[in-house]
């Protein structure tokens, strides 16, 4: 019982991580009808952002959280205008907007490698050292501090989003585009919005990735996991990617803590699992049903 | 137009360049190949190992360059980058010895990339001096046959997994073991095995053994496991970016035994990656980095590069003086003569006074017949606060 | 002499499975992240064929592009009616799982790859020119086709090529096979070039590589996959001295072709002699039209 319920917060915890990547990519998806494939490469700044800021700005978490929140979601706004806004103006095919993200991907990702280099870097321990004990299973610090965090960061989101002007006005771009903006809405305005929300979670994710395991220039390749999560979960709902990243962790942690050799086969399990999801139900668990699907 | 005019003369030039095929070793000049990872998860090994033959090339050249057969000669050192990965490394092998033609090649460092270059040395009849590699099927393959061209500096994982369990079940007095290792990892999956032979052979009871995929961050359900296992030792042949973060989260989840490791495991940031996850514990290297035999390179290279020199470092260092030795006495700068004299390279360690050019300094060097060094010794380590500490050492009959 | 040659093999090799994702991409328009899972499909075949069961090449070569066939029949059943983003997700997912099933097969070695297998010497060195030549006759045909047509139309509007008639689903699934087949057979050529493989190699990297020779050489052009081919596997290796940002160009590359110059270097046109005419001709359209409208513009 104790191994289950160990493996339980493992699983949890791996989720967690993938909840926070997988909302900021489903906020933009809602939006813009695309999947940005740059955004693992946003997280990746943002968990270097995070070091530098704690090692040679020398800020404490919450200076270096903010830090990372502010550098990534800044990124997220230049890529939008510089890479994606040029082919939306030009109503270019989506085809180019997906090579595009990759070309930007690829970009971030190695010039991270040829200037920083890949050796890992660690992040100092804020936290404090050893786990924390409840009875018979242990939980890392930064695991109970990430739960907090990303609960507090989503919280925030959804408030956000439902309750305020603003958010209402990101709402109704994403219904009709076109009628927000005879409405009054600048569509231009709630896109640079939306990927500088999108682009601040990212960072936050980053941050927490990278104290929770080694910050290294190749953290973007975890993202297709929450593209995953996000597609379980219902690509454009966010409280479903919440729930498919969750879920995620789960199934790889009880694939590879049950299944005999099964942390070799985890990622196939994974892939087998969006298979049947996309023949099944494409929507996913809270997607809306949408006839463009096919 | 100005496109594909830019684009017909790019095409022009870029065959020109190839076309210029490299003038190989002529003249006074011996070209000295070497590739490893520069870029990829291990490229801090690669780097150190390039700095070496790099540092070498130059005090061989300042002291006159070498005297092979009554001719002098000076060095010069071509290297590459093979990413760590083997049909990268594949690839610059060959372009090692058919475009650049080096005389023989240092390297490269990991067992994934040594094995699949066999035939290309072979077939092109040029030496090469593996650092690292330990896997046994870099110079002998499955069916007994001894890859021609293909040599080592250091001992094989079979010799480093019957050290590592000798220590575990004799010394250490553990009697049973967990074990924990990269699956896809020739080196890794390599020593995971002879340590289990090894250490059910003297009596130990290998009770869990859990592995992951590199680039794997998260080990946590493996490593439940082999909590629930209760093992008395948890041995981890792995990558040591991988070991520190494993025993982090291993002490994350309570886990307290001590964990041994391979010689996957020295690096600088070893400890700093760790934290304290892996003080007290062990691992198996090729050398005593504190010794007496380390100490001129060790200084030298702090001077020239401003960071500590690391295993690698040494190991390029001793392959590199296998290489020279060997054209020395075959007085000749033929690559099929360098093989030639490689196999009866027998080089005494260096005392460390003035002998780093000519000896090596990780051990006696004898080759036996199956291209590896003979009764290699290694070193037993301790983590010790931010240090690595000598405990002892094994030199075995093979 | 040998490594120039060596150059031009993994030239044609690569060309190979370009023009199929030239097809695919190019033409059809439908984005892959996982043709390198069928080049390893390809691969292992062509390696046990010829490794473990003594067959020779051809024979190998034929069953390799059979076997990526036949799979990708099997994923554009299940993805094809999939809208972009979700197909470009399963092609990931695809791609990733490939590799990982010949990371964990025993058979193959697993994730440490088949080492000696029986490679191409004398006379076979001319099998990769060979089969790159073929293949180009065979994709030119075909985007010169009604059924290329059709892919095409396909490309520009599905919905509108739907309603003209066209069997959207059966050209999506012709261009993928035959892309899926191309790619299996350069896998072969691969693996009995260089006489080793592993999984590794054959990862998402690979595949957004291959993509994006299409891109550089242009979207929707034979001849611009051929000359993007030969340029971008012989440049890496002139710069190998800049291989830290070979993938750094490669991706400013990408971006600024896609906002830039989304044609790539041939995109749309082909280098026939007729090509070559209607290339000039629009070039001249082009002089003209700023001609005329930097003269006429300011008395209008």
């Amino acid at each position: 019982m104790n191994l289950f319920l160990q493996q339980l917060v493992n699983g949890l915890s791996i989720g967690s991580i993938y909840a926070l990547m997988a909302v900021g990519y489903s906020l933009v998806y809602s939006i813009m009808n695309f999947s940005n494939f740059a955004h693992g490469s946003v997280i990746m700044l943002g968990a270097y952002f995070g070091y530098y800021a704690m090692t040679i700005l020398g800020l404490p978490f919450a200076g270096a959280a903010v830090a990372a929140a502010l550098g990534s979601g800044l990124v997220a706004v230049a890529l939008e205008r510089l890479a994606y806004k040029p082919l939306r103006d030009r109503r270019a095919p989506f085809l180019y907007f997906i090579i595009t993200a990759m070309g930007a991907s690829m970009f971030i990702d190695n010039s991270v490698i040829a200037t920083i280099g890949p050796t890992p870097k660690m992040y100092p321990e804020i936290f404090g050292q050893g786990p924390i004990a409840l009875g018979q299973i242990n939980v890392g610090r930064i695991d109970l501090a990430m739960l907090v965090i990303s609960a507090a960061s989503l919280a925030a989101l959804i408030l956000f989003i439902d309750y305020t002007r603003v958010g209402k006005a990101i709402q109704a771009t994403a219904y009709n585009m076109k009628a927000s903006a005879l409405m009054g809405i600048s569509p231009n305005f709630v896109v640079i919005l939306v990927f500088a929300i999108g682009g601040a979670l990212a960072g936050i994710a980053g941050i927490l990735y990278g104290m929770k395991y080694q910050v290294f220039p190749q953290i973007g390749a975890i993202t297709i996991k929450s593209f995953i999560a996000a597609v379980f979960g219902g690509l454009g709902s966010l409280p479903g990617a919440l729930l498919g990243a969750l879920l995620l962790g789960l199934l790889e942690t009880f694939v590879s803590g049950y299944i005999p050799n099964g942390t070799q086969y985890r990622d196939l399990w994974v892939y087998l699992l969006l298979i049947i999801v996309l023949i099944v139900r494409p929507a996913g668990i809270m997607g809306k049903s949408s006839e463009d699907k096919a | 137009m100005r496109l594909r005019t830019f684009v017909i003369a790019l095409l022009v030039l870029s065959l020109a360049l190839a076309g210029c095929a490299g003038t190989g070793s002529a003249g006074n000049v011996v070209k000295i190949g070497w590739f490893g990872p520069l870029t990829g998860d291990t490229a801090l090994w690669g780097q150190a190992e390039f700095n070496t033959v790099k540092m070498m090339v130059d005090d061989y050249n300042a002291a006159g360059g070498i005297d092979v057969g009554g001719k002098k000669y000076k060095l010069e050192a071509v290297g590459y980058d093979d990413k760590g990965d083997s049909t990268e490394a594949v690839n610059v092998m060959k372009r090692l010895v058919s475009q650049d033609k080096v005389v023989a090649v240092v390297g490269p460092q990991g067992s994934g990339e040594a094995i699949p270059i066999a035939p290309v040395a072979a077939d092109n009849k040029v030496p090469y001096v593996a650092t690292t590699a330990t896997n046994p099927k870099v110079t002998v393959q499955d069916d007994g046959k001894v890859n021609a061209y293909s040599y080592r500096a250091c001992f094989t994982d079979p010799y480093q997994g019957k050290v590592a369990a000798y220590f575990a079940y004799q010394k250490l007095g553990k009697k049973s073991a967990a074990i924990f290792m990269t699956v896809d990892d020739a080196y890794s999956a390599g020593l995971a095995q002879y340590f289990k032979e090894s250490f059910e052979k003297l009596g130990g009871k290998v009770v869990a053994q859990e592995s992951f995929a590199s680039g794997e961050k998260d080990f946590r359900a493996p490593l439940t496991k082999i909590k629930a296992a209760n093992p008395d030792v948890i041995f981890m042949p792995n990558y040591y970016t991988d070991v520190a973060l494993s025993a982090k989260q291993a002490r994350d989840l309570g886990i307290k035994q001590l964990l041994l490791g391979g010689d996957g495991w020295p690096s600088e940031n070893l400890i700093q990656l760790a934290g304290n996850a892996l003080e007290g514990c062990l691992f198996i290297n090729h050398l005593d980095f504190d010794g007496a035999a380390a100490a001129p390179m060790r200084a030298e290279y702090k001077a020239k590069f401003q960071k500590n020199a690391e295993l690698n470092s040494y190991m390029a260092h001793d392959a590199f003086v296998m290489i020279v030795d060997a054209m020395k006495r075959a007085k000749s700068i033929k690559p099929v003569d360098i093989k030639a004299a490689l196999d009866t390279t027998d080089l005494a360690v260096g005392t460390g006074n003035n002998d780093y050019l000519t000896n090596p300094i990780t051990g006696h060097i004898k080759i036996g017949p199956t291209h590896d060094p003979v009764g290699k010794t290694a070193w037993l380590i301790k983590i010790v606060g931010p240090d690595m500490k000598f405990q002892e050492s094994f030199a075995a009959q093979e | 002499m040998e490594y120039i040659l060596g150059i031009l093999e993994l030239s044609a090799i690569n060309l190979v499975a370009v023009l199929g994702l030239s097809i695919l991409t190019g033409f059809t328009g439908l984005f892959s992240f996982g043709h390198a899972g069928f080049m390893a499909i390809g691969a292992y075949i062509a390696a046990i064929m010829t490794k473990f069961w003594g067959l020779p090449f051809w024979l190998a070569i034929l069953a390799a592009g059979l076997a990526a066939g036949l799979v990708s029949v099997l994923l554009g059943r299940l993805t094809l009616k999939l809208k972009g983003d979700y197909f470009c997700i399963a092609t990931m997912g695809f791609g990733e799982a490939i590799r990982l099933v010949f990371s964990n097969w025993a058979y193959v070695n697993g994730a440490r790859g088949m080492d000696r297998i029986p490679q191409f010497r004398g006379l076979d060195l001319a099998i990769p020119f060979v089969v790159a030549l073929l293949a180009v006759v065979v994709a030119w045909n075909l985007v010169n086709s009604r059924q290329g047509r059709n892919l095409v139309a396909v490309r520009e509007e599905e919905l509108a090529a739907q309603m003209a008639g066209i069997d959207v689903m059966r050209s999506k699934m012709v261009a993928l096979v035959v892309s899926a087949v191309l790619a299996g057979i350069a896998g072969a050529l691969m693996a009995n070039f260089i006489g080793f493989i592993a999984p590794k190699s054959f990862n998402m990297t690979k595949s957004t590589e291959l993509t994006i020779i299409v891109i550089f050489g242009g979207l929707g052009s034979i001849s611009g996959s051929v000359v993007g081919a030969f340029l971008l596997t012989a440049l890496p290796e002139i710069f190998r001295a800049f291989s830290d940002w070979r993938l750094v160009f490669y991706g400013l590359a990408v971006i600024v072709i896609m906002v830039g110059r989304p044609q790539g270097l041939l995109g749309g046109s082909e280098l026939t002699p007729s090509g070559i005419r209607k290339m000039m001709a629009a070039r001249r359209a082009r002089i003209e039209f700023a001609k005329a409208k930097s003269s006429g513009g300011g008395a209008a």
